[in-house]
């Protein structure tokens, strides 16, 4: 097995996560925005960064982006440190903070070319692709002013992707487009993310948004990390997954249940005929063998599974989110 | 170094690009002309100048044109950081494989640009006028004359805008920065008779005093005052880099 210069096991085949978060704080005066953050995102990942309102999240990107400075920790990209080796770590990033904001009196393709100056590599073919990628021929000679705000968002995802980097960041990217403009964004971060290998952290407080479109999520509040967990894989940090059990015979069902090892009766429910339980796959068939010896009726097992806001809600204890 | 020239060019389309760009060149030139045909029309000295370069010679400095001249490029450059804040690019520009050092250099040297371009319309259209109303034959000496006011004229408005583009870097604000800046100009017309003075900037910016009503006061020299100026303009310019350079942009 190789190991990383940390020494921990490499996972991902060997390779240093694109983003990593080490202990990042940030203090101002005496108050700590955000506290010991620490996590990491790999290549072909897309991660949601959530929390509610002023948990820290845009000060953690803008950390990450050398737009403020780091108190304590490091956050390190492709393994370059943003603290001391700010230029070689940067170059690997293509962000787009808050709103995309862009010189209202220039076209989109002469603010294409401004983000394009700024690095070495460019070229006008990667300046067309990007065009055609996201679609921005017809408006490319308008002044920006004259753009929608998903005209823009395209057009800062444009910039963030010229450089082709490693990491592409994204604070609130949904923020203020209608349904068709999300959908859009989503597929063109799955696309991305997939066709391109690079990894996507997107912060956004539309949590069925995140839901459907990151492979992870990172939860944070008052600038601490609550929780870190897969979306999709519900078995990830949870051996035994919640059951609703609808039988005919509930009472009957529920000492018949009680009675099994590996199988905890949760609670019943009278009016759906449902004995809630949580039991592992390995207990399913006992599970329904005991029912069917006791000659109980089945008619629906289903797995209860929350949707990503009740268990934000459950994290964060249930404040507001932003 | 050309890429950063490139990061130049981006400034300098940045402050170009704009429709109002125009606006200031168009009225340093009607301006110059407008004067020059007052003088030429109403005035019995100038009309003994002779030639467009010597009426040039005479315009071009901080004793004619020149702080019109430092205006119009303070106004056309103060917001070049400021800007960057009010519209939320500044976010754009500091996520780039570029130190911000670099970033504040080449904004730096586009404020130097507008001011060389503000003086070049300004000598244009003074030395064409001056030439349709005086006569273009100029002598050698004359010219000499004229490159040397024109040289004085740049250092005067180069000081103002300098100290307008550090007042933007420090305070994010355009209204500031060109308020200071014009308060600035001002205060290079009043004079305080005491000793200290003469190591203040305002006495030492107009060079042009030199050559027509001598030292403003005693001990005073082109060479003394172009150390003073060199101070306060690195001064200036180190406040602006560090407070741009370590500022949290949130």
């Amino acid at each position: 097995m190789t190991t990383t210069q940390s020494g921990k096991p490499a996972q991902a085949g060997g390779e240093e996560p694109v983003l990593r978060l080490r202990d990042v704080s940030k203090t101002i005066g005496r108050k700590t925005i955000v506290d010991k953050l620490s996590f990491d995102v790999r290549r072909g990942e897309i991660v949601g960064l959530l929390g509610p309102n002023g948990a820290g999240k845009t000060t953690a990107i803008r950390m990450m982006t050398g737009l403020i400075k780091i108190s304590e920790g490091d956050v390190r990209i492709a393994g370059r440190s943003i603290r001391s080796d700010f230029k070689d770590a940067i170059v690997q990033v293509g962000a787009i903070i808050e709103n995309p904001e862009f010189y209202p009196y220039m076209s989109g393709y002469d603010n294409l070319k401004q983000a394009a100056r700024m690095t070495d590599s460019v070229t006008e073919e990667r300046i067309a692709e990007v065009i055609a990628l996201l679609g921005l021929q017809e408006a490319l000679h308008k002044k920006v002013k004259a753009y929608s705000l998903g005209m823009r968002q395209r057009l800062g995802i444009a910039q963030a992707l010229l450089d082709r980097p490693k990491l592409l960041i994204l604070d609130e990217p949904t923020n203020g487009l209608d349904p068709a403009g999300i959908r859009e964004m989503r597929d063109y971060l799955k696309k991305i993310a997939f066709s391109e290998g690079i990894a996507v952290l997107v912060s956004s407080h539309l949590l069925s948004e995140i839901e459907q479109m990151c492979t992870r999520v990172v939860v944070i509040q008052s600038g601490r990390l609550v929780t870190e967990r897969a979306i999709g894989a519900s078995g990830i940090g949870q051996e035994r997954p919640e059951l609703r059990v609808r039988v005919d015979r509930l009472g009957e069902a529920k000492q018949v249940l009680e009675q099994l090892d590996g199988v905890e009766v949760k609670e019943t429910r009278e009016a759906e005929r449902e004995v809630i339980v949580l039991a592992a796959d390995g207990e399913m068939t006992t599970l329904i063998d005991a029912l069917r010896g006791a000659d109980i009726a089945i008619y629906r097992i289903s797995e209860t599974k929350k949707s990503l806001e009740d268990e934000f809600l459950q994290w964060t204890g249930g404040n507001q989110i932003a | 170094m050309r890429n950063w020239t490139r990061l130049v060019q981006n400034e300098w389309l940045k402050l170009t690009k704009k429709r109002s760009f125009w606006v200031p060149v168009a009225m340093m030139a009607a301006i110059a002309a407008l004067i020059t045909f007052m003088l030429y029309k109403f005035s019995s000295t100038v009309s003994e100048l002779g030639s467009g370069a010597s009426y040039l010679a005479g315009m071009w400095g901080a004793s004619g044109m020149g702080q019109f001249i430092a205006i119009l490029s303070i106004v056309g450059t103060a917001g070049i950081i400021a800007q960057e804040h009010a519209q939320g690019t500044i976010k754009f520009l500091l996520i780039r494989s570029r130190s911000r050092g670099e970033i504040f250099a080449a904004k730096y040297a586009a404020v130097l640009l507008y001011t060389l371009m503000m003086m070049l319309v300004a000598g244009a259209a003074l030395y064409v006028s001056g030439g349709l109303a005086f006569g273009f034959g100029s002598t050698g000496e004359q010219w000499l004359n004229a490159l040397r006011e024109g040289a004085y004229g740049f250092v005067y408005s180069t000081v103002y805008a300098t100290m307008a583009f550090m007042i933007g870097a420090l305070t994010r604000s355009t209204g500031v920065a060109i308020g200071v800046g014009l308060a600035g100009t001002m205060f290079g017309g009043l004079m305080v008779f005491k000793d200290f003075y003469k190591y203040v900037l305002f006495p030492n910016a107009n060079l042009s005093v030199y050559s027509t009503m001598g030292p403003p006061l005693p001990g005073m020299s082109v060479g003394f005052s172009l150390i003073v100026l060199a101070v306060y303009m690195a001064l200036f310019l180190a406040a602006g880099y560090t407070v741009f350079r370590r500022r949290d942009m949130a």
